[in-house]
């Protein structure tokens, strides 16, 4: 069943796409994450351009692929219904409302140093819940991500080389290639034990090897 | 001129590099504008997070806007923000359908599982500056901290201490985002009230 928005020209539908993202990221505050309900909203219950299906798979690979996770969203949205062109609307609406309020208060206090207290006291509340918000965060990615001990330890690794100031970008470049020797490592124990284990019977690791991929 | 190209390269690298979101840019941009180049003060980072923070947007667009004007400007600001938005879009533009079919190689596979690993360290990396921001009253002092490996108790420096209205407006924070499933603008909007009440007592 095609809806009225399906029969939009090409141009209408790039304006659509522009128009979406650029109001989803002038009123959702947070950004990221907290743009699904929204997108969900105006994508698949109101224009019915994408089944929820698509955008599970969406949010899924939004978070595999580097970047902001807002911008990948309408990037990857904006190619599903608009190509490249699409793509490319999606990206600059969401851009233009947070670019355009940042600059406004970027060009009235360029060095955020303020002297008044009760604003002081503003920004300290607002640091104190933004601690707590990564950290609840942070907790989550973990528990999702980390799978033994030993990627314990080497998250733990990681940490101890951040807190002694390697740099960012070098550790995650780091990362690559200890993933691909780590994979490696994987899938050849659990071929040895596929081996090992008499015909017929399925050894038990395939499952936690399964896990890491989701 | 070059500095706005420099910027541009610069946030360029940071939206490759940025696994896991917004969050991830935090120990990526103290890294190389407090520590390295010196254009912004811990402190000025951390308020600037908090302005993006409250205003409405995507945290990471916010923080590269706020940090190109600081640098160069306008101009600066143009920069960050197409710098941090030109990758994922050439990314998304030409791998959205490849990885879908090259998830399960082993080059992808061992890839995505390397960097989320160190990704959640970095995240965990950034709790830490802010902790140093919020609930103390300074940066986490690592190098007095490295005595208790030695077994001997740790020199803590002049005016390091816990800050009281940090540790409850954070504490009330994890409680609240864990318990109930209040929006996160109600939380910042709260946590910004309760902050220019403490400042009354504090």
């Amino acid at each position: 069943m095609e809806t009225e928005v399906q029969k939009l020209s090409r141009a209408r539908r790039l304006l659509l796409l522009y128009c979406s993202f650029f109001r989803i990221t002038a009123l959702v505050v947070g950004g990221g994450l907290a743009m699904l309900p929204v997108i969900e909203e105006i994508f698949v219950v109101k224009h019915k351009l994408l089944t929820r299906e698509e955008l599970l798979d969406m949010t899924a690979l939004t978070q595999t692929v580097p970047g902001i996770i807002a911008i990948n969203s309408a990037v990857y949205i904006g190619m599903k219904i608009g190509g490249v062109p699409g793509a490319l609307a999606a990206a600059f609406g969401a851009v233009t409302p947070p670019f355009t309020v940042i600059l406004i208060i970027a060009s009235l206090f360029p060095h955020l140093d303020p002297k008044n207290r009760y604003l002081l006291g503003v920004f300290a509340g607002i640091r104190a819940a933004v601690t707590g918000m990564i950290l609840v965060t942070g907790c989550r990615m973990f528990r999702r991500t980390v799978k033994n001990p030993l990627e314990c330890t080497v998250v733990f690794i990681f940490f101890i080389l951040a807190v002694m100031k390697v740099s960012p970008a070098l550790l995650i470049l780091a990362a690559v290639p200890f993933g691909w020797c780590y994979v490696w490592w994987q899938t050849r124990r659990l071929a040895q034990a596929e081996q090992t284990a008499s015909p017929g019977e399925k050894p038990d690791e395939t499952s936690e090897d399964g896990g890491t991929a989701k | 001129m070059n500095h706005c190209l420099m910027l541009f390269l610069q946030f360029c690298k940071f939206s490759v590099l940025c696994f896991g979101g917004g969050y991830m840019l935090i120990p990526l941009l103290t890294a190389e504008f407090v520590d390295r180049e010196q254009v912004l003060t811990m402190s000025e980072f951390g308020n600037l997070l908090s302005v993006a923070q409250v205003t409405p947007g995507p945290v990471g667009l916010n923080t590269a806007t706020y940090v190109g004007y600081v640098n160069a400007g306008f101009f600066g600001s143009l920069a960050a923000s197409l710098g941090l938005i030109v990758p994922t879009i050439l990314i998304g533009c030409s791998a959205a359908a490849g990885i879908n079919r090259w998830k399960d190689t082993f080059l992808v596979k061992g890839m995505l599982k390397g960097t989320r690993l160190a990704a959640v360290a970095l995240i965990m990396f950034a709790v830490t500056i802010f902790f140093g921001m919020s609930v103390f009253t300074q940066t986490i002092p690592w190098e007095a901290l490295g005595a208790l490996f030695k077994l001997e108790r740790p020199v803590l420096p002049d005016g390091f201490a816990v800050s009281v209205p940090g540790i409850v407006i954070c504490g009330t924070v994890i409680v609240l985002m864990l318990k109930t499933k209040l929006p996160t603008t109600a939380i910042l909007l709260g946590s910004a009230a309760a902050g220019a009440l403490f400042a009354i007592w504090f």
